[in-house]
Protein backbone atom coordinates (compact mmCIF):
# COMPACT_ATOMS: atom_id res chain seq x y z
CA UNK A 1 0.00 0.00 0.00
CA UNK A 2 1.30 3.43 -0.85
CA UNK A 3 1.37 6.18 1.77
CA UNK A 4 -0.78 9.28 1.25
CA UNK A 5 1.33 11.35 3.61
CA UNK A 6 5.07 11.12 4.15
CA UNK A 7 6.64 13.21 6.86
CA UNK A 8 10.38 13.38 6.41
CA UNK A 9 12.72 14.66 9.09
CA UNK A 10 10.70 17.63 10.22
CA UNK A 11 11.67 19.88 13.11
CA UNK A 12 9.78 22.67 14.77
CA UNK A 13 10.87 25.16 17.34
CA UNK A 14 9.16 28.26 18.62
CA UNK A 15 11.23 31.31 19.57
CA UNK A 16 9.39 33.58 22.00
CA UNK A 17 11.05 36.91 21.34
CA UNK A 18 9.26 38.74 24.13
CA UNK A 19 9.83 36.08 26.76
CA UNK A 20 13.62 36.24 27.01
CA UNK A 21 13.97 34.73 23.57
CA UNK A 22 13.00 31.32 24.96
CA UNK A 23 13.35 28.59 22.37
CA UNK A 24 10.95 25.65 22.59
CA UNK A 25 11.94 22.62 20.56
CA UNK A 26 8.68 20.76 19.96
CA UNK A 27 9.59 18.35 17.18
CA UNK A 28 13.05 17.07 16.37
CA UNK A 29 13.70 15.07 13.22
CA UNK A 30 10.25 13.52 13.14
CA UNK A 31 9.60 11.12 10.28
CA UNK A 32 6.56 8.95 9.66
CA UNK A 33 4.35 7.60 6.89
CA UNK A 34 0.57 7.51 6.92
CA UNK A 35 -1.66 5.22 4.88
CA UNK A 36 -5.18 5.31 3.40
CA UNK A 37 -7.88 3.58 5.42
CA UNK A 38 -5.72 3.64 8.56
CA UNK A 39 -5.98 5.61 11.76
CA UNK A 40 -3.14 6.99 13.84
CA UNK A 41 -3.58 8.25 17.39
CA UNK A 42 -1.15 10.86 18.65
CA UNK A 43 -0.60 10.39 22.37
CA UNK A 44 1.24 12.27 25.08
CA UNK A 45 0.67 15.04 27.61
CA UNK A 46 -0.08 18.67 26.69
CA UNK A 47 2.95 20.27 25.10
CA UNK A 48 4.22 17.03 23.57
CA UNK A 49 3.60 18.40 20.07
CA UNK A 50 0.41 16.59 19.06
CA UNK A 51 -1.52 19.66 17.88
CA UNK A 52 1.67 21.18 16.51
CA UNK A 53 2.16 18.17 14.24
CA UNK A 54 -1.44 18.36 12.99
CA UNK A 55 -1.12 22.08 12.30
CA UNK A 56 2.17 21.59 10.48
CA UNK A 57 0.58 18.98 8.22
CA UNK A 58 -2.20 21.49 7.49
CA UNK A 59 0.44 24.23 6.96
CA UNK A 60 -1.20 26.38 9.62
CA UNK A 61 2.16 26.26 11.39
CA UNK A 62 5.30 26.69 9.37
CA UNK A 63 7.88 23.94 9.29
CA UNK A 64 11.49 24.91 10.06
CA UNK A 65 13.17 21.88 8.52
CA UNK A 66 12.09 18.79 6.60
CA UNK A 67 9.35 17.88 4.16
CA UNK A 68 5.67 17.05 4.43
CA UNK A 69 4.75 15.21 1.25
CA UNK A 70 1.00 15.02 0.64
CA UNK A 71 -0.61 13.00 -2.14
CA UNK A 72 -2.82 15.58 -3.82
CA UNK A 73 -4.69 14.72 -7.01
CA UNK A 74 -2.29 11.83 -7.76
CA UNK A 75 0.90 13.83 -7.20
CA UNK A 76 3.00 14.37 -4.13
CA UNK A 77 3.22 17.99 -3.00
CA UNK A 78 5.50 19.30 -0.25
CA UNK A 79 3.33 21.33 2.12
CA UNK A 80 6.47 23.05 3.39
CA UNK A 81 7.17 24.64 0.02
CA UNK A 82 3.80 24.66 -1.73
CA UNK A 83 2.45 27.93 -3.13
CA UNK A 84 -0.52 29.54 -1.37
CA UNK A 85 -2.82 28.60 -4.27
CA UNK A 86 -1.78 24.93 -3.97
CA UNK A 87 -2.34 24.96 -0.22
CA UNK A 88 -5.84 26.44 -0.66
CA UNK A 89 -6.59 23.64 -3.12
CA UNK A 90 -5.19 20.95 -0.82
CA UNK A 91 -7.29 22.28 2.05
CA UNK A 92 -10.35 22.25 -0.18
CA UNK A 93 -9.97 18.73 -1.53
CA UNK A 94 -7.31 16.66 0.20
CA UNK A 95 -6.80 17.55 3.86
CA UNK A 96 -9.66 18.16 6.27
CA UNK A 97 -8.95 19.58 9.70
CA UNK A 98 -11.30 19.63 12.66
CA UNK A 99 -10.03 21.99 15.32
CA UNK A 100 -10.85 21.87 18.99
CA UNK A 101 -13.09 24.91 18.79
CA UNK A 102 -15.42 26.33 16.18
CA UNK A 103 -14.47 29.72 14.85
CA UNK A 104 -17.95 31.22 14.72
CA UNK A 105 -18.84 33.91 12.24
CA UNK A 106 -21.59 36.25 13.43
CA UNK A 107 -24.74 36.39 11.29
CA UNK A 108 -23.98 33.16 9.43
CA UNK A 109 -26.47 30.37 10.18
CA UNK A 110 -25.34 27.04 11.62
CA UNK A 111 -26.51 25.26 8.45
CA UNK A 112 -24.57 27.66 6.20
CA UNK A 113 -21.47 27.23 8.38
CA UNK A 114 -21.73 23.46 8.01
CA UNK A 115 -22.24 23.35 4.23
CA UNK A 116 -19.52 25.87 3.36
CA UNK A 117 -16.90 23.23 2.39
CA UNK A 118 -19.34 21.70 -0.11
CA UNK A 119 -20.32 25.09 -1.55
CA UNK A 120 -16.64 25.90 -2.02
CA UNK A 121 -16.25 22.63 -3.93
CA UNK A 122 -18.98 23.76 -6.28
CA UNK A 123 -21.76 21.48 -5.00
CA UNK A 124 -25.20 22.93 -5.66
CA UNK A 125 -26.86 24.82 -2.80
CA UNK A 126 -29.82 22.41 -2.64
CA UNK A 127 -27.66 19.26 -2.52
CA UNK A 128 -25.35 20.81 0.06
CA UNK A 129 -28.29 21.82 2.24
CA UNK A 130 -29.77 18.34 2.08
CA UNK A 131 -26.46 16.84 3.22
CA UNK A 132 -26.14 19.53 5.86
CA UNK A 133 -29.58 18.73 7.30
CA UNK A 134 -28.70 15.02 7.41
CA UNK A 135 -25.50 15.49 9.35
CA UNK A 136 -27.00 18.06 11.72
CA UNK A 137 -29.81 15.61 12.45
CA UNK A 138 -27.30 12.84 13.02
CA UNK A 139 -25.38 15.00 15.48
CA UNK A 140 -28.64 15.82 17.28
CA UNK A 141 -28.67 19.58 16.67
CA UNK A 142 -32.33 20.59 17.16
CA UNK A 143 -33.92 21.75 13.93
CA UNK A 144 -35.00 25.09 15.40
CA UNK A 145 -31.33 26.07 15.78
CA UNK A 146 -30.24 25.41 12.19
CA UNK A 147 -31.03 28.87 10.90
CA UNK A 148 -29.39 30.65 13.85
CA UNK A 149 -25.79 31.80 14.08
CA UNK A 150 -23.72 29.47 16.25
CA UNK A 151 -22.40 32.43 18.27
CA UNK A 152 -24.97 31.83 21.00
CA UNK A 153 -24.69 28.00 21.04
CA UNK A 154 -23.31 26.05 24.00
CA UNK A 155 -19.76 24.68 23.84
CA UNK A 156 -20.95 21.18 23.01
CA UNK A 157 -23.31 22.42 20.29
CA UNK A 158 -20.58 24.54 18.72
CA UNK A 159 -18.25 21.56 18.68
CA UNK A 160 -20.91 19.47 16.94
CA UNK A 161 -21.36 22.21 14.31
CA UNK A 162 -17.60 22.12 13.89
CA UNK A 163 -17.66 18.33 13.44
CA UNK A 164 -20.60 18.48 11.03
CA UNK A 165 -18.60 20.98 8.97
CA UNK A 166 -15.53 18.75 9.13
CA UNK A 167 -17.30 15.55 8.12
CA UNK A 168 -19.77 16.87 5.53
CA UNK A 169 -17.20 16.50 2.78
CA UNK A 170 -14.84 13.55 2.52
CA UNK A 171 -11.10 14.05 2.45
CA UNK A 172 -8.28 11.56 1.75
CA UNK A 173 -6.54 12.87 4.89
CA UNK A 174 -8.36 13.99 8.04
CA UNK A 175 -6.75 15.70 11.00
CA UNK A 176 -8.77 15.65 14.22
CA UNK A 177 -7.68 17.70 17.21
CA UNK A 178 -9.60 16.43 20.24
CA UNK A 179 -12.90 16.16 18.36
CA UNK A 180 -14.69 14.34 21.20
CA UNK A 181 -13.84 16.72 24.04
CA UNK A 182 -16.96 18.46 25.44
CA UNK A 183 -19.39 15.92 23.97
CA UNK A 184 -22.01 13.86 25.84
CA UNK A 185 -21.82 10.02 25.51
CA UNK A 186 -24.42 9.70 22.73
CA UNK A 187 -22.82 12.30 20.52
CA UNK A 188 -19.41 10.92 21.35
CA UNK A 189 -20.50 7.57 19.90
CA UNK A 190 -21.92 9.27 16.82
CA UNK A 191 -18.62 11.03 16.22
CA UNK A 192 -16.64 7.82 16.71
CA UNK A 193 -18.91 6.21 14.12
CA UNK A 194 -18.34 9.09 11.70
CA UNK A 195 -14.60 8.60 12.12
CA UNK A 196 -14.83 4.85 11.56
CA UNK A 197 -16.95 5.39 8.44
CA UNK A 198 -14.37 7.83 7.08
CA UNK A 199 -11.59 5.28 7.67
CA UNK A 200 -13.63 2.50 6.09
CA UNK A 201 -14.17 4.62 2.99
CA UNK A 202 -10.40 5.01 2.68
CA UNK A 203 -9.52 8.21 4.56
CA UNK A 204 -6.25 8.41 6.42
CA UNK A 205 -7.17 9.74 9.88
CA UNK A 206 -4.71 11.27 12.32
CA UNK A 207 -6.22 12.27 15.62
CA UNK A 208 -5.70 13.40 19.17
CA UNK A 209 -8.03 11.82 21.74
CA UNK A 210 -7.47 12.29 25.43
CA UNK A 211 -10.23 9.93 26.46
CA UNK A 212 -8.87 6.39 26.96
CA UNK A 213 -12.25 4.83 26.15
CA UNK A 214 -12.42 6.65 22.82
CA UNK A 215 -8.93 5.50 21.96
CA UNK A 216 -9.85 1.88 22.60
CA UNK A 217 -13.04 2.13 20.55
CA UNK A 218 -11.19 3.64 17.61
CA UNK A 219 -8.18 1.34 17.64
CA UNK A 220 -5.42 1.96 15.10
CA UNK A 221 -1.76 2.57 15.78
CA UNK A 222 -0.68 4.81 18.63
CA UNK A 223 2.30 7.14 18.52
CA UNK A 224 3.91 8.36 21.73
CA UNK A 225 4.79 11.98 21.00
CA UNK A 226 6.94 12.40 24.11
CA UNK A 227 9.71 10.45 22.40
CA UNK A 228 10.53 13.50 20.23
CA UNK A 229 12.83 11.59 17.95
CA UNK A 230 11.54 9.07 15.45
CA UNK A 231 13.65 7.24 12.95
CA UNK A 232 11.83 6.58 9.69
CA UNK A 233 12.67 2.87 9.58
CA UNK A 234 11.45 1.94 13.04
CA UNK A 235 7.82 2.89 12.56
CA UNK A 236 5.56 -0.05 11.84
CA UNK A 237 2.50 0.44 9.67
CA UNK B 1 -5.15 49.61 -26.66
CA UNK B 2 -7.19 46.61 -27.67
CA UNK B 3 -9.93 44.91 -25.73
CA UNK B 4 -8.34 41.62 -24.75
CA UNK B 5 -8.65 38.80 -22.30
CA UNK B 6 -6.24 39.06 -19.32
CA UNK B 7 -3.35 36.60 -19.37
CA UNK B 8 -4.29 33.86 -16.88
CA UNK B 9 -0.69 32.80 -16.32
CA UNK B 10 0.07 36.17 -14.72
CA UNK B 11 -1.15 37.25 -11.29
CA UNK B 12 -3.97 39.79 -11.14
CA UNK B 13 -1.72 42.27 -9.41
CA UNK B 14 2.03 42.40 -8.95
CA UNK B 15 3.62 45.03 -6.75
CA UNK B 16 7.33 45.35 -7.34
CA UNK B 17 9.92 47.33 -5.34
CA UNK B 18 7.30 49.88 -4.48
CA UNK B 19 8.43 52.86 -2.40
CA UNK B 20 6.81 56.11 -1.42
CA UNK B 21 8.63 58.92 0.35
CA UNK B 22 7.01 62.09 1.62
CA UNK B 23 10.00 64.38 1.30
CA UNK B 24 12.53 62.69 3.56
CA UNK B 25 9.91 60.67 5.41
CA UNK B 26 9.29 57.13 4.38
CA UNK B 27 5.69 56.14 3.67
CA UNK B 28 6.43 52.62 2.56
CA UNK B 29 9.60 51.05 1.22
CA UNK B 30 10.55 48.17 -1.07
CA UNK B 31 7.16 46.44 -1.08
CA UNK B 32 6.85 43.27 -3.16
CA UNK B 33 3.88 40.95 -3.47
CA UNK B 34 1.48 39.28 -5.85
CA UNK B 35 -2.27 38.85 -5.68
CA UNK B 36 -4.14 36.09 -7.50
CA UNK B 37 -7.67 36.24 -8.85
CA UNK B 38 -10.19 35.57 -6.10
CA UNK B 39 -7.58 35.98 -3.40
CA UNK B 40 -7.92 38.22 -0.36
CA UNK B 41 -4.83 39.72 1.20
CA UNK B 42 -4.88 41.48 4.56
CA UNK B 43 -2.33 44.15 5.43
CA UNK B 44 -1.97 44.58 9.19
CA UNK B 45 0.18 46.75 11.41
CA UNK B 46 -0.17 49.71 13.74
CA UNK B 47 -1.11 53.27 12.73
CA UNK B 48 1.66 54.94 10.75
CA UNK B 49 3.15 51.67 9.52
CA UNK B 50 2.50 52.65 5.89
CA UNK B 51 -0.51 50.44 5.21
CA UNK B 52 -2.75 53.18 3.87
CA UNK B 53 0.08 54.75 1.88
CA UNK B 54 0.65 51.41 0.18
CA UNK B 55 -3.02 51.11 -0.66
CA UNK B 56 -3.19 54.66 -2.05
CA UNK B 57 -0.20 53.92 -4.28
CA UNK B 58 -1.93 50.83 -5.65
CA UNK B 59 -5.17 52.75 -6.15
CA UNK B 60 -3.31 55.40 -8.13
CA UNK B 61 -4.39 58.07 -5.64
CA UNK B 62 -0.84 59.25 -4.99
CA UNK B 63 2.30 59.17 -7.08
CA UNK B 64 4.87 56.56 -6.10
CA UNK B 65 8.52 57.45 -5.64
CA UNK B 66 9.78 54.15 -7.01
CA UNK B 67 8.64 50.79 -8.26
CA UNK B 68 5.73 49.33 -10.17
CA UNK B 69 2.18 48.14 -9.69
CA UNK B 70 1.34 45.78 -12.53
CA UNK B 71 -2.35 45.15 -13.08
CA UNK B 72 -3.56 42.34 -15.30
CA UNK B 73 -6.26 44.31 -17.10
CA UNK B 74 -8.26 43.94 -20.26
CA UNK B 75 -5.59 46.14 -21.82
CA UNK B 76 -2.66 43.92 -20.89
CA UNK B 77 -0.25 43.80 -17.94
CA UNK B 78 -0.24 47.52 -17.22
CA UNK B 79 2.09 49.32 -14.80
CA UNK B 80 -0.27 51.70 -13.01
CA UNK B 81 2.69 53.85 -11.94
CA UNK B 82 3.78 54.43 -15.53
CA UNK B 83 0.65 54.34 -17.63
CA UNK B 84 -0.95 57.49 -18.98
CA UNK B 85 -3.49 59.46 -17.00
CA UNK B 86 -6.39 58.53 -19.25
CA UNK B 87 -5.86 54.78 -18.95
CA UNK B 88 -5.30 55.07 -15.19
CA UNK B 89 -8.59 56.93 -14.85
CA UNK B 90 -10.35 54.38 -16.99
CA UNK B 91 -8.98 51.49 -14.90
CA UNK B 92 -9.65 53.06 -11.50
CA UNK B 93 -13.17 53.89 -12.58
CA UNK B 94 -14.07 50.43 -13.77
CA UNK B 95 -11.76 47.58 -12.86
CA UNK B 96 -10.38 48.76 -9.52
CA UNK B 97 -12.52 49.70 -6.54
CA UNK B 98 -11.25 51.74 -3.62
CA UNK B 99 -13.19 52.04 -0.37
CA UNK B 100 -11.82 54.72 1.93
CA UNK B 101 -11.70 54.75 5.70
CA UNK B 102 -13.87 57.86 5.94
CA UNK B 103 -16.89 57.59 3.72
CA UNK B 104 -16.78 61.40 3.29
CA UNK B 105 -13.70 60.85 1.12
CA UNK B 106 -15.26 58.10 -0.96
CA UNK B 107 -18.82 59.35 -1.39
CA UNK B 108 -20.29 62.54 -2.74
CA UNK B 109 -22.30 63.75 0.19
CA UNK B 110 -24.36 66.28 -1.77
CA UNK B 111 -25.89 63.78 -4.19
CA UNK B 112 -28.32 60.97 -3.40
CA UNK B 113 -27.40 57.37 -2.59
CA UNK B 114 -28.67 56.29 -6.00
CA UNK B 115 -26.66 59.09 -7.60
CA UNK B 116 -23.50 57.87 -5.90
CA UNK B 117 -23.98 54.41 -7.37
CA UNK B 118 -25.09 55.72 -10.75
CA UNK B 119 -22.17 58.09 -11.10
CA UNK B 120 -19.67 55.34 -11.83
CA UNK B 121 -22.03 53.80 -14.37
CA UNK B 122 -22.48 57.15 -16.11
CA UNK B 123 -18.72 57.69 -16.10
CA UNK B 124 -18.60 54.47 -18.08
CA UNK B 125 -20.99 55.76 -20.66
CA UNK B 126 -24.30 54.43 -19.45
CA UNK B 127 -27.03 56.99 -20.18
CA UNK B 128 -30.32 55.17 -19.74
CA UNK B 129 -31.71 56.72 -16.55
CA UNK B 130 -34.26 54.02 -15.74
CA UNK B 131 -31.69 51.29 -16.21
CA UNK B 132 -29.19 53.09 -13.98
CA UNK B 133 -31.87 53.43 -11.30
CA UNK B 134 -32.75 49.76 -11.58
CA UNK B 135 -29.11 48.72 -11.13
CA UNK B 136 -28.72 51.13 -8.21
CA UNK B 137 -31.75 49.57 -6.50
CA UNK B 138 -30.29 46.08 -6.97
CA UNK B 139 -27.02 47.16 -5.42
CA UNK B 140 -28.69 48.82 -2.44
CA UNK B 141 -30.39 45.50 -1.79
CA UNK B 142 -27.12 43.57 -2.09
CA UNK B 143 -25.47 45.74 0.54
CA UNK B 144 -28.56 45.57 2.76
CA UNK B 145 -29.70 49.19 2.48
CA UNK B 146 -33.46 49.65 2.25
CA UNK B 147 -34.33 50.53 -1.32
CA UNK B 148 -36.67 53.36 -0.28
CA UNK B 149 -33.54 55.28 0.79
CA UNK B 150 -32.35 55.58 -2.83
CA UNK B 151 -33.14 59.30 -3.09
CA UNK B 152 -31.75 60.23 0.33
CA UNK B 153 -28.43 61.97 0.79
CA UNK B 154 -25.62 59.90 2.34
CA UNK B 155 -25.45 62.51 5.13
CA UNK B 156 -28.70 61.04 6.45
CA UNK B 157 -27.11 57.54 6.63
CA UNK B 158 -25.40 55.95 9.62
CA UNK B 159 -21.64 55.25 9.43
CA UNK B 160 -22.19 51.58 8.64
CA UNK B 161 -24.71 52.38 5.89
CA UNK B 162 -22.32 54.91 4.37
CA UNK B 163 -19.59 52.27 4.21
CA UNK B 164 -21.94 49.78 2.59
CA UNK B 165 -23.02 52.46 0.10
CA UNK B 166 -19.36 53.04 -0.75
CA UNK B 167 -18.96 49.33 -1.39
CA UNK B 168 -22.00 49.30 -3.70
CA UNK B 169 -20.77 52.40 -5.56
CA UNK B 170 -17.43 50.64 -6.14
CA UNK B 171 -18.72 47.21 -7.10
CA UNK B 172 -21.38 48.41 -9.54
CA UNK B 173 -18.93 48.45 -12.44
CA UNK B 174 -17.91 44.85 -11.76
CA UNK B 175 -14.23 45.49 -10.88
CA UNK B 176 -11.64 42.71 -10.63
CA UNK B 177 -10.17 44.01 -7.44
CA UNK B 178 -11.31 46.06 -4.50
CA UNK B 179 -9.00 47.94 -2.15
CA UNK B 180 -10.30 48.52 1.37
CA UNK B 181 -8.78 50.98 3.77
CA UNK B 182 -9.88 50.22 7.36
CA UNK B 183 -13.51 49.75 6.31
CA UNK B 184 -14.65 48.79 9.82
CA UNK B 185 -12.83 51.30 11.97
CA UNK B 186 -15.05 53.76 13.77
CA UNK B 187 -18.07 51.47 13.53
CA UNK B 188 -19.90 49.80 16.41
CA UNK B 189 -19.14 46.12 16.74
CA UNK B 190 -22.63 45.01 15.71
CA UNK B 191 -22.46 47.28 12.66
CA UNK B 192 -18.99 45.90 11.87
CA UNK B 193 -20.33 42.34 11.86
CA UNK B 194 -22.92 43.26 9.26
CA UNK B 195 -20.38 45.02 7.04
CA UNK B 196 -18.00 42.06 7.25
CA UNK B 197 -20.78 39.64 6.45
CA UNK B 198 -21.84 41.67 3.40
CA UNK B 199 -18.23 41.87 2.26
CA UNK B 200 -17.56 38.17 2.79
CA UNK B 201 -20.58 37.17 0.71
CA UNK B 202 -19.84 39.59 -2.13
CA UNK B 203 -16.17 38.64 -2.32
CA UNK B 204 -16.90 34.93 -2.60
CA UNK B 205 -19.93 35.29 -4.88
CA UNK B 206 -18.19 37.64 -7.32
CA UNK B 207 -14.79 35.91 -7.00
CA UNK B 208 -13.35 39.32 -6.21
CA UNK B 209 -9.76 39.91 -5.26
CA UNK B 210 -9.30 42.21 -2.32
CA UNK B 211 -6.57 43.99 -0.44
CA UNK B 212 -7.83 44.77 3.02
CA UNK B 213 -5.93 47.20 5.20
CA UNK B 214 -6.94 46.83 8.83
CA UNK B 215 -5.56 46.90 12.31
CA UNK B 216 -8.23 44.48 13.49
CA UNK B 217 -6.66 41.01 13.46
CA UNK B 218 -9.99 39.20 13.92
CA UNK B 219 -11.40 40.94 10.85
CA UNK B 220 -8.19 40.17 8.98
CA UNK B 221 -8.41 36.46 9.85
CA UNK B 222 -12.05 36.16 8.91
CA UNK B 223 -11.66 37.72 5.48
CA UNK B 224 -8.09 37.12 4.28
CA UNK B 225 -6.31 34.13 2.80
CA UNK B 226 -2.90 35.65 3.42
CA UNK B 227 -1.53 38.42 5.62
CA UNK B 228 1.27 40.93 5.32
CA UNK B 229 2.55 42.56 8.49
CA UNK B 230 3.90 46.09 8.10
CA UNK B 231 6.09 48.07 10.44
CA UNK B 232 7.74 51.43 9.78
CA UNK B 233 6.93 51.30 6.08
CA UNK B 234 8.25 47.80 5.44
CA UNK B 235 6.79 44.32 5.27
CA UNK B 236 8.26 42.39 8.19
CA UNK B 237 6.42 39.10 7.78
CA UNK B 238 3.99 37.41 5.42
CA UNK B 239 2.24 34.09 5.11
CA UNK B 240 -1.13 32.34 5.22
CA UNK B 241 -3.45 34.01 7.72
CA UNK B 242 -3.29 31.12 10.20
CA UNK B 243 0.51 30.98 9.92
CA UNK B 244 0.83 34.66 10.82
CA UNK B 245 -1.75 34.68 13.61
CA UNK B 246 -1.12 31.24 15.15
CA UNK B 247 2.59 30.86 14.49
CA UNK B 248 4.07 34.37 14.28
CA UNK B 249 7.85 34.42 13.87
CA UNK B 250 9.02 37.98 13.89
CA UNK B 251 9.28 39.85 17.19
CA UNK B 252 6.93 42.58 15.96
CA UNK B 253 4.28 40.11 14.77
CA UNK B 254 4.48 38.23 18.06
CA UNK B 255 3.95 41.50 19.91
CA UNK B 256 1.01 42.43 17.67
CA UNK B 257 -0.71 39.06 18.05
CA UNK B 258 -0.11 38.75 21.79
CA UNK B 259 -1.40 42.26 22.47
CA UNK B 260 -4.93 41.49 21.35
CA UNK B 261 -7.51 40.78 24.03
CA UNK B 262 -9.61 37.76 23.20
CA UNK B 263 -13.20 38.35 24.26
Amino acid sequence: MEAVLKIINISKDFVLHHQDGTRLQVLDHFSMEFFPGKITLLNGPSGAGKSTLLRMIYAGYRTCRGNIMVKHKDHFVDMVQASPATIYDIRLHTIGYVSQFLRVVPRVSALDTVIEPLIQRGVSESKAREKGRQILRRLRIPENLWHLSATTFSGGEQQRINLARGFIASYPIMLLDEPTASLDPDNRDTVLNLIKEAVRSGSCVIGVFHNQGDQEKIGGRAVDMTRKYFHPTEVEH
Amino acid sequence: MTGNVPDKSLPLLKVQNLSKFYGKNMGCHDINFELAEGEVIGVVGESGSGKSTLLKCIAGKINTTNGSVFFNSLYGFVDLCQCDELLLRQLTRTQIGYVTQNSVDGLRMNISAGGNIGERLMANGMRNYSQIRKIALEWLEKVEIETNRIDDLPTTFSGGMQQRLQIAANLVTDPKIILMDEPTSGLDVSVQARLIDVLRKLVSRLRLSMILVTHDLAVARMLSHRLYVMKEGKIVESGLSDQILDDPREPYTQLLVSSVLKP
